[in-house]
């Protein structure tokens, strides 16, 4: 039989696809030898630009412009898959409001904060943007200028962004979008392990047992993930499957336990399992007596509301909410007693039977337990202990730091680890774990950047929601927003958020590549590259570090962040900037640039342009002479090396498909901790939690607390909001893709069809969903992919034109000042 | 639409001329509930454009045809909605500048 062309393709197309689905096909249907032409399209690797995963693409440039891009079959993390939202990377730079000018306010030819949105050349932005900084500067010093950034910005702009704020302009109020995505798992990192992230990788996926989801929908958030985790579910039967939510979404499909709780309870689950272990005696003792130790936590330690609110003044242990104080495991099985079966299933409204089934997946010796968790822990009023709960469970039963036996907090953003965490970009966090509040600390960041002891300021600056309520009190008057849409994601915006943009008081920039809801509400809209039109570096959640090169130009007048950053720096000199005692101490810092000082370093520029392969683009380091990505990497990576932080050198990522640090003699590491697998181990030691100074991990004990708003008779509904598999967090990327955009269109509430007839309201209808705080108009979905259970309903915050945020309640995990956008209350009524 | 269709406006400015019409070719791979597989592969194979050439017990491998990269991302959007589908991930895609025999 004679094949066609096009037969030939898709019988080629589909063994490659068999290829990686593990399929055997028949001989006649083997790739294509030497495959099809591939059309002159250049192909080069990069990570993508949505979730945490950190899955490879190859992306296809034509003419200067990127035209497809795949599944890299060479990436270990998703083996040559695409997820819906990844395969239409090549056209989220190709939206057609593009951003390619500065556009400032201005009326009569100058700035005014009434002014139009006018497009002005880079002189005239950065002139005006500069004089508003060095007068916020003047009149009330370093604590009124602040930055908020992203775990979307690549490495070096996050490293570059931490250098000038905290020892450029000397001020901590540099604070991270990830502050609403996982500071709390962050926190329970340092507190338990006293290192960030996790020990674990995702080759766990292939060696666990059971899988155990805790508020994370993997199914739509993290669908290659999910592709791995359902690989071995569905090709080992004895594997198990338990989700956990507030209601039943698409990953409930394959659970073998299916829990739906009343909102917040999952702590007192947790502490379920715990005295489960125990009492039916499954402690591992051994485990437990040389490498944990015991802690209780203060309690009734309030909701991260604003002082004066009434559940703030009620709270005892608000003043020092992260206290912990040493206790023996007696105790700590004595806490736990008191969340027996009965007492925890009436509180969650779980069946018995489904807890107990839960309760011995962690019990049980023989089987090595995956936990899984990414929203529904984070964004909680008790998020960090919700996620030292889950390490008391592993760390009880000793399952952790080896293959299958993993706790795995799963991120968000592409580099929310690599760049938030990694680099600290966080308002008390220095690089390598380390933080401003200690003194040895910032004397080792001062020799690092060479910039003179005292430099870096002691007080941890404003985190986001404080940003959004400084800028509304007018405590803080210069503010630089890059790479998130914050007006879109922040609780509560339209009292606490929008206030502070359009106070008079106040100038916000905002970098961005599309004129987000962020952007409208700025002073100043900066024009961002984005992605492959620089060259960059993220870090995923499994601590693997990867590169791409710059393989498109930006278009019109658009620059990265990166390049943003430093050419803003070389508009102040240290004497406008730095009080006169530092400057008198060290005179041979006078005159000089911001620039100078942090980037014209001797460190950071000393790599020549020569060190740039010479076909590659590089926007950046032509423009300052020298390579930079590489300069501030290379600075960068001191901090973590022979730290437990170890980089590999700089080229060698550009090389391969990523690392996962530490990488020590050239070797990623893939389970921490433990002898064998991680070099900081030694030997002898077996399992060794080295981020603590005793070596030992620790097991905290803290109670169930109710959430800060629960419904009641005039607001008797709890709103949860969250995402769709089709749209990536607020939508400014993926709302510009027509195909996305056509699939799911707008947000819609998910609603339990009897809790709609009670108020009147069909399938599909138009309704108001109201707070204490604001309101929105949406319409009502009784048969969505979203099942959700009486008195609970869904909204997600994708939409630009439903801004769900309105309604939220800015109450944040008082440890972590994550918020919780997972509980609150509202009333539905027929629009 | 592409601009190269056939339409009368599209040959008087000879847009007709200057293109070849394409069609994009991809593969996919969408897991699936065993007990839902014939099912969902049934479902499939009625999807315009969707052709099921590989099955295990709980995995289908599709071929998308269509058009342009838009039909095919939207093709596999829907298909990732469907009742029964764990997951639907693309993995190779090729364009063919003319339509072959």
């Amino acid at each position: 039989m004679k094949l066609s062309r096009r037969d030939m393709l898709k019988s080629h197309a589909a063994a490659i696809a068999a290829g990686v689905a593990n399929i055997t096909v028949p001989a006649a249907a083997q790739p294509v030898e030497g495959g099809v032409g591939s059309l002159e399209i250049q192909w080069s690797k990069a990570p993508c630009r949505f979730c945490g995963t950190g899955c490879g693409v190859m992306v296809g440039v034509k003419e200067g412009k990127v035209v497809a891009t795949h599944g890299d079959t060479l990436a270990e993390v998703n083996r040559g898959l695409n997820c819906i939202k990844g395969y239409f990377l090549s056209k989220i730079m190709y939206g057609g409001d593009r951003l390619t000018t500065p556009l400032l306010r201005k009326k009569n030819g100058v700035y005014t904060k009434d002014g139009e949105f006018t497009p002005v050349g880079w002189d005239e932005a950065f002139d005006v943007m500069a004089a508003q900084a060095k007068k916020t500067l003047k009149a009330k010093g370093p604590t009124a200028i602040g930055m908020f950034g992203s775990g979307q910005w690549t490495i070096w702009e996050g490293y570059a962004a931490t250098k000038l704020m905290r020892a450029g302009f000397r001020s901590n109020n540099l604070d991270p979008n990830a502050r609403h995505c996982m500071a709390s798992a962050a926190y329970a990192f340092m507190r338990t392990f006293g290192m960030d992230e996790p020990m674990g990788c995702y080759d766990d996926f292939e060696a666990a047992d059971a899988f155990v989801l805790w508020g994370s929908n993997m199914a739509e958030m993290h669908p290659i993930l999910w592709t791995r985790l359902t690989d071995r579910r569905l090709s080992h039967p004895h594997v198990k499957v338990a989700v956990l939510s507030t209601f039943t979404n698409r990953s409930s499909d394959l659970a073998d336990i299916p829990i739906v709780f009343k909102p917040g309870t999952d702590l007192a689950i947790l502490n379920y399992i715990a005295n489960h272990i125990i009492s039916t005696g499954r402690v591992n003792q051994d485990f437990v007596n040389k490498h944990t130790s015991f802690v209780k936590g203060a309690v009734d330690i309030g909701y991260g509301l604003r002082a004066e609110h009434p559940l703030q003044t009620k709270a005892k242990g608000a003043a020092d909410p992260g206290a912990m104080q040493p206790i023996d495991f007696e105790a700590y099985a004595r806490f736990v007693k008191d969340y027996t079966l009965d007492n925890v299933s009436k509180l969650s409204g779980v069946e018995r039977g489904f807890l107990q089934e839960l309760a011995e997946l962690y019990a049980d010796p023989k089987r090595k337990v995956m936990s899984l968790w990414t929203m529904g822990f984070n964004q909680h009023v008790r998020g960090v202990w919700a996620n030292q709960l889950v390490y008391n469970l592993h760390l009880l039963t000793g399952k952790i730091s080896e293959p299958g036996n993993s706790p795995f907090s799963l991120t968000g953003q592409p580099s929310a680890c690599g760049t938030a965490r990694e680099v600290g970009t966080f308002a008390h966090r220095l690089p390598a774990d380390m933080t401003v509040t200690n003194l040895a600390h910032r004397k080792h960041a001062e020799e690092i950047w060479r910039v003179p002891t005292g430099t870096i300021p002691e007080k941890p600056g404003y985190h986001a929601v404080e940003q959004d309520r400084m800028l509304r009190d007018g405590k803080l008057n210069f503010y630089w927003i890059q790479v998130n849409n914050n007006l879109q994601a922040a609780p509560n915006s339209s009292r606490e958020t929008y206030p502070g943009y359009r106070n008079p008081d106040n100038f916000i920039v905002v970098s961005d590549a599309y004129p987000t809801v962020t952007a409208l509400a700025a002073d100043l809209i900066l024009p961002a590259a984005m992605w492959v039109e620089k060259e960059g570096a993220y870090g995923n959640a499994e601590r693997r570090t990867h590169f791409w090169r710059q393989l498109v130009n930006a278009p019109g007048e658009a620059r990265s962040d990166l390049w943003q950053l430093m050419e803003f720096s070389k508009r102040f000199i240290t004497d406008e900037v730095w009080p006169s005692e530092l400057l008198a101490a060290n005179p041979n810092y006078r005159g000089k640039s911001l620039f100078d000082v942090l980037f014209r370093n001797g460190s950071v520029d000393r790599f020549p342009l020569t060190e740039l392969p010479a076909e590659v683009e590089n926007q950046e380091s032509k423009s300052f002479g020298f390579y930079v990505q590489k300069g501030l990497f290379e600075e960068y990576a001191g901090f973590g090396r022979g730290h437990g932080h170890d980089l590999a050198p700089f080229d060698s990522y550009h090389e391969g498909r990523g690392l996962r640090w530490p990488v020590v003699n050239g070797k990623e590491t893939r389970w921490r901790y433990r002898e064998g697998y991680d070099p900081y181990v030694k030997p002898g030691q077996g399992v060794h939690f080295y981020g603590q100074p005793d070596g030992k991990a620790k097991i905290l004990a803290v109670p169930y607390e109710p959430p800060a708003e629960s419904p009641d008779k005039d607001y008797d509904i709890w709103l949860v909001t969250g995402r769709v598999l089709e749209h990536w967090h607020s939508g400014s990327m993926t709302m510009r893709v027509p195909e996305l955009y056509k699939a799911f269109p707008g947000a819609r509430c998910f609603m339990h069809a009897e809790d709609a007839r009670a108020r009147g309201i069909n399938n599909g209808a138009e309704i108001r969903l109201i707070s204490r705080r604001g309101e929105i108009r949406t319409r009502v979905d009784t048969q969505g992919r979203n099942r959700m259970p009486r008195g609970v309903v869904f909204v997600p915050w994708f939409d630009a034109s439903q801004l769900i945020n309105k309604t939220t309640l800015d109450a944040t995990d008082p440890i972590s000042k994550q918020t919780d956008f997972k509980k609150c209350a509202v009333k539905i009524v027929p629009a | 639409m592409k601009s190269n269709r056939p339409t009368r406006r599209n040959l008087l400015t000879g847009r007709f001329m200057d293109e070849q019409p394409t069609i994009h070719i991809s593969s996919a791979v969408v897991s699936v509930l065993p007990q839902r597989c014939e099912h969902v592969s049934q479902l499939l194979s009625e999807i315009s454009g969707v052709e099921v050439h590989h099955r295990s017990a709980s995995k289908i491998v599709i071929v998308i045809e269509g058009p342009d990269s838009g039909v095919l991302g939207g093709t596999l959007a829907e298909i990732a909605s469907l009742s029964g589908v764990l997951s639907a991930n693309m993995v190779f895609e090729q364009r063919l500048a003319d339509l072959g025999t």
